[in-house]
């Protein structure tokens, strides 16, 4: 029993019955929290789904070169996507986190602008380590033309690779990733916060500020579990490496979109019902 | 660009490892409730071995599930099994007091957090499998069993640190039981984020086991030890956590066993890492002067 680990035998396109199956399940989610607590968990509800499809949408720009870019032999950050989207994600839902206090649109700045801060810190550090440490220039495998700067990369390109180091259209589509993934994971959190904020004083009897360390944990590790199943079914849907925006890879992400969607709506169903029933 | 997994064949079925992981995960968790039945919080241990028997299935349906190939590394599969786990479980140990469902006793919790977990699971299958387009036949089984293993490993290990699988008591301060007049939430398991450190104790030791092993020699009984090793090295750091809320006779008991199922299972696995090397050179690293 042996098998490829690199080039998973994922089929092209959308599968239509899957996807038809998937709304229904999203559907019957959203439907029974509106059943069992209509207004503000429902609301929170529909927050964490464009969380969570934030996060599927803004990993697909992360420039992940997995091993193969250790060795220099294609472009993109040497490690997996969940943990390179983990770590964006989750240094923007702890600053995001921090920042809860001071409202809304503060808590998610703080969250995307701390995502898009990790990815350009990496990027930035990436490409240090690949052109003076391991002297190798940066050039894409997968377009001729850098699509921001208009480059050539042709003859840069060594011969038998993929590409190497971190071209600055990828560098751009990290940061865009890092701040989508941030403000998604941030978007949970504030959601899943206020539900339990609301209902978790009703359910012990004791006033609001006595249990927000409650709140704020359940809500924590909650974000942080949605937020790992969002971006392994976003890896699932690039399998292995992807350079960036331009990478014809990135097409594939309505599927993405769409399981992450339905995952939120189910993960997110979870979460809610455990304070609302 | 693409590394070859091969995964070794013959070994215990993986059906046979599923049932004894899932059968033994449960039965170490219900063993827990003697706590509760004989008033002290001594057998608070066996969480922790419910979370090794859960680590040690969840290992194989991870070899099991990457042998197919997921082009995106095995730590994924234990990430999605932590991350949806620990929905299922806090969900699972809040059913004895739901309005909606007429049981109030807690024992419905292990059972609640296997049906919830293998529910989740087969949803996050589906949905990479059918919506994704994997297209890969093991994956609907392999995740909702992955689901159940990260439930039941963040639940194990939460009755461990706090003595009970009940959802009160892992939200509320459990120093606090001379009286109810001041429940303290920031000092309990969930409350206090010690369930994150359990989150993440538990997902590398899922995944790490397979993926240090895999490769041309991987065989099962050494991977199996593996994981195991790992559960255990799992319970020392959750059983030091567990003086902050369980007794302090109990959180030694914890701690001994722990240590003592390390070491064997360390020792183990060397032998069985001996067994499968070409060669062994016991190299010390300054030689001694020869007489």
């Amino acid at each position: 029993m042996s098998a490829l680990g690199g080039g998973s035998s994922g089929g092209e396109g959308i599968n239509p019955v899957g996807t038809a199956v998937g709304i229904v399940l999203l559907l019957i989610a959203i439907g029974a929290l509106y059943v069992l607590s209509p207004g503000l968990a429902f609301m929170s509800l529909i927050g964490v789904i464009i969380g969570g499809v934030l996060i599927g949408f803004g990993v697909h720009f992360v420039p992940v070169g997995g091993a193969p870019a250790a060795m220099g032999q294609s472009p993109g950050i040497a490690t997996g996507v969940t943990m390179l989207a983990a770590g964006a994600g989750l240094a923007g839902l702890f600053g995001g986190a921090w920042a809860a206090e001071l409202g809304f649109g503060v808590a998610l700045a703080g969250g995307a602008i701390g995502g898009g801060l990790m990815m350009a810190v990496t990027c930035l550090m990436v490409n240090v380590i690949y052109v003076y440490g391991m002297g190798i220039p940066a050039a894409s495998g997968k377009v001729a033309k850098d699509p921001i700067t208009g480059d050539t990369f042709e003859a840069y390109k060594s011969q038998g690779t993929e590409g190497h180091g971190l071209p600055f259209i990828s560098y751009v589509g990290g940061v865009i990733g890092g701040m989508l993934g941030g403000l998604g994971g941030t978007l949970i959190y504030l959601e899943l916060l206020k539900v339990y904020e609301e209902f978790l004083p009703g359910m012990f009897n004791v006033p609001a500020e006595q249990i927000l360390p409650l709140a704020v944990g359940l809500a924590g590790v909650f974000a942080i579990g949605m937020f790992l199943v969002n971006a392994v079914i976003a890896a699932y849907n690039i399998t292995g490496t992807i350079e960036g925006p331009h990478d014809p890879k990135f097409k594939r992400f309505p599927r993405a979109v769409i399981g992450c969607a339905v995952a939120s709506a189910v993960c997110g169903m979870l979460a809610i019902i455990l304070v609302v029933m | 660009m693409s590394v070859e997994i091969t995964v070794s064949e013959g070994g215990m079925p993986h059906n046979k490892v599923l049932a004894i992981g899932l059968v033994g995960s449960l039965v170490c968790i219900y063993l827990t409730y003697m706590n509760t039945l004989a008033n002290t919080q001594l057998f608070a241990f066996f969480g922790g071995l419910a979370a090794v028997f859960a680590l040690w299935w969840g290992t194989d349906t991870i070899k099991h599930l990457c042998s197919y190939g997921l082009g995106t590394g095995v730590p994924s599969a234990g990430m999605i099994a932590l991350g949806s786990g620990v929905i299922a479980m806090v969900l699972a140990t809040k059913l004895s007091s739901m309005n909606m469902i007429p049981v109030s006793s807690v024992l419905i919790i292990p059972i609640g957090c296997v049906v919830i977990g293998a529910i989740l699971g087969a949803i996050l299958g589906y949905i990479a499998n059918n919506i994704v387009n994997m297209n890969i036949p093991v994956m609907v089984v392999s995740l909702a069993e992955l689901c159940i293993v990260g439930a039941i490993t963040i639940l194990g290990l939460a009755t461990m640190v706090s003595g009970s699988f009940a959802f009160a008591d892992l939200v509320t301060g459990s120093s606090t039981f001379f009286g109810v007049e001041v429940a303290n939430y920031q000092s309990s398991v969930i409350g206090g984020g010690v369930i994150a450190v359990i989150f993440m104790l538990g997902a590398i030791a899922v995944q790490h086991a397979f993926n240090a092993c895999l490769g041309p020699n991987e065989s099962q009984d050494r991977t199996l030890m593996l994981a195991a090793e790992c559960g255990f090295l799992s319970m020392i750091t959750v059983a030091i956590m567990s003086f902050a809320f369980i007794s302090f006779t109990a959180a030694v008991v914890s701690f001994i066993i722990s240590a003592i199922g390390w070491v064997y299972t360390y020792k183990q696995y060397l032998v069985m890492s001996k067994r499968d090397a070409f060669m062994w050179l016991d190299a010390k690293p300054i030689r001694e002067k020869e007489a």
